[in-house]
């Protein structure tokens, strides 16, 4: 019988023609949106490699540009933060603190190997105020002042980039003509983006305030004890005012700021997501109403199929059979396209999110087509046999 | 091999409701060959289709092949039409975009525990049955009418049925491809002992079966054997 159905629908292929080149179509929407979502959600679902609860950002702008005297003031700041009580650890961070809307990259070179990898400034409790774990080697801290190197503390994409299998911690890594890096750690998974984001190389550099007397850092990441909520942002942002005259302060939670990167993501997905439900819904219309349309047209084979012995139950299970083909050859064409994705490495995007996708977008289809084919084919069996072999 | 008991056919739609058959017994022995006349609308078609169990009658018994037709489900109907009886339309009824030998290979699909190799020897069979051994790869566009209904014969006796029921099948047809037809027929009928039972509106063609019951307002006004029963017999 399939071979029968598969005979059938090749050879009405040019009436066909239409419902297949729009399954087809269908599917593809349906595959890149999938996509899409899916590479979303696994990311998701991966680890953050940090822990964004109960720390703020505090963004300090001050009034002058006299370097030597803000850097005073940063350091009264950051020491007024120390003493309080309600605050667990704080660390200056360049500009791009997690969840954060601003990048800072840089290439390293290892060899012959040269990777774009994002650069994190910042100071030697950072690790303490995002509870980032260092799975090899240990965090940067005082103990590397005396070191003829910067030390980095680099994440897992990145130490795969550079050194592979290799051992990663000791490495050297040319900064400039005098100075190199030295890895002292590496980190497990780890990336601030957003949590849509995947991971990207990676690198911690060291603030370190006494080797620069002129530096300046705008952003502070503070580690708040839990249960600490506006009254004490408010008498925190009061008392560094006091000693910061004039500056302007502005405190953000990282969880706002998550929900904020969250929702940047969300909305293009939603959006997407909208149209191909439009699509989808578009084509299952004209699905129908071609199915609905063919079987009138087929009322003298129904009946002559019935007079030769096929069932009502037969003709029902055919007519669905006909339709999980005509779909079968759109999907055919379809995942011929969709299967170079994964085969070109198109973008750098993990196979398996493709294969989820395509599983999903393929299921998708047949399922669709069976809905559509649903009704039609139930008028199909019911059509009584002398009734369709009278008419003509 | 088919018999008819007090057969009442009633069509109700929602405005009239018409007698298409009235008090219609009859008894068809097995290997006879019998034809049907009447003007149209006499219920002839109705009377098929009662006996190819394609419809149930209003009332009355319908018995095939010593099966009597009772409550039977839709399926258990299915495969006794599949098993039983092939029909000749006098529209032909093949499917265009099946090939000849995919169309005669259709009641075939309808049967359990027949393999392609055998259906397919069996489509070549019953197509050297008509004549039509040349065109199996056609389709129906391709072919006159009369190798068109040659094709629907073929289709018809594939599965050896024990009845075949033509109605007018060589209605569509002229006089010189109706004969042809009608050859086939009566060359079932004669070797295999086929039952058939034959709607027609040609004299000639009635003429030339062993038995013709006459039908007027779906009642049967004449049922005798004809001359070429005669002939056959001494
Ligand atoms: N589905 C139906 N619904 C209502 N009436 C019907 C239906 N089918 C047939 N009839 C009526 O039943 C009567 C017998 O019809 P039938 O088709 O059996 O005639 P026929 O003898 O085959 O005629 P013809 O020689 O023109 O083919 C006619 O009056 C017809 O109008
Ligand atoms: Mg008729």
């Amino acid at each position: 019988m399939i071979r029968h159905l598969f005979k059938l629908i090749w050879n009405r292929k040019r009436s066909n023609f239409l419902l297949m080149t729009e399954i087809f179509f269908c599917f593809l929407v349906l595959f890149a949106v999938l996509s899409l979502v899916v590479y979303n959600v696994r990311n998701y679902n991966k680890p953050l490699g940090f822990e964004h609860e109960h720390v703020w950002l505090l963004t300090m702008r001050p009034d002058t540009d006299s370097t030597s005297l803000n850097r005073q003031t940063l350091e009264q700041i950051l020491q007024r933060a120390k003493g309080f009580q309600e605050i667990e650890s704080v660390a200056l961070t360049s500009s791009n603190a997690p969840f954060a809307f601003s990048q800072m990259s840089n290439n390293i070179t290892y060899g012959q190997k040269k990777v774009e990898a994002n650069q994190y400034e910042v100071q030697d409790d950072f690790d303490m105020v995002m509870r980032v774990k260092v799975s090899k080697g240990r965090w940067f801290g005082p103990a590397d002042n005396a070191s003829h190197h910067d030390p980095i503390v680099i994440n897992q994409a990145l130490k795969q980039q550079l050194f592979g299998e290799e051992e990663a911690v000791g490495k050297l890594i040319p900064l400039n003509d005098s100075t190199n890096y030295q890895v002292v750690g590496v980190t497990d998974y780890f990336r601030a983006g957003s949590e849509f984001e995947a991971e990207q190389p990676s690198f911690f550099s060291r603030i370190n305030l006494q080797e620069d007397p002129n530096a300046f850092w705008n952003e502070v990441l503070i580690r708040v004890k839990p249960g600490m909520g506006v009254a004490f942002e408010e008498k925190m942002v009061k008392e560094f005012a006091g000693t910061a005259k004039g500056w302007a302060m502005e405190v953000a939670t990282l969880e706002k700021m998550r929900q904020n990167k969250a929702k940047m993501a969300k909305v293009p997905l939603i959006a997407l997501g909208i149209i191909c439900g439009f699509l989808i819904f578009n084509v299952a219309l004209g699905l129908f109403g071609v199915l609905w349309y063919n079987i009138s047209r087929r009322n003298s084979e129904i009946g002559l199929r019935r007079a030769l012995g096929a069932s009502s139950g037969q003709v029902y299970r055919q007519f669905i059979g006909e339709v999980l083909v005509l779909a079968t050859f759109g999907l055919l064409l379809g995942v011929a396209f969709a299967v170079q994705f994964p085969l070109l490495q198109v973008f750098q995007v993990e196979s398996g999110v493709y294969f989820i996708a395509l599983g999903i977008a393929v299921a998708t289809i047949y399922l669709l087509v069976v809905g559509c084919a649903f009704y039609p084919s139930r008028q199909a069996a019911a059509i009584h046999p002398a009734m369709a072999l009278h008419e003509e | 091999m088919i018999t008819l008991k007090n057969i009442e056919k009633v069509y109700q739609t929602k405005t009239i409701e018409t007698v298409a058959l009235h008090n219609v017994n009859l008894h068809i022995p097995q290997g006879e060959f019998v034809s049907i006349m009447g003007p149209s609308g006499c219920g002839k078609s109705t009377l098929l289709n009662i006996m190819g169990l394609l419809d149930e009658p209003t009332d009355g018994l319908v018995e095939i092949a010593g099966t009597p037709i009772g409550r039977y489900k839709d399926k258990e109907l299915a495969q006794l039409r599949n098993q039983k009886i092939g029909f000749v339309f006098q529209s032909y009824h093949l499917i265009n975009d099946l090939s000849v030998l995919d169309n005669v290979e259709l009641p075939l699909l309808y049967r359990n525990g027949v393999s392609a190799a055998e259906t397919r020897r069996l489509a070549l069979t019953a197509l050297e049955k008509v004549g039509l051994s040349a065109r199996t790869k056609h389709y129906p566009s391709q072919l006159s009418g009369g190798q068109r209904q040659r094709v629907a014969i073929a289709r018809a006796l594939i599965g050896q049925p024990e009845i075949i029921l033509a109605d007018e099948p060589t209605g569509n047809l002229d006089s010189v491809m109706g004969e042809e037809i009608m050859n086939i027929l009566l060359q079932l009928n004669k070797t295999d002992g086929t039952t058939i039972v034959m709607v027609t509106h040609d004299e000639n063609m009635a003429h030339k079966t062993e038995r013709l019951i006459r039908f007027f307002d779906g009642q049967q006004v004449s049922d005798a054997k004809t001359n070429a029963y005669e002939f056959q017999k001494v």
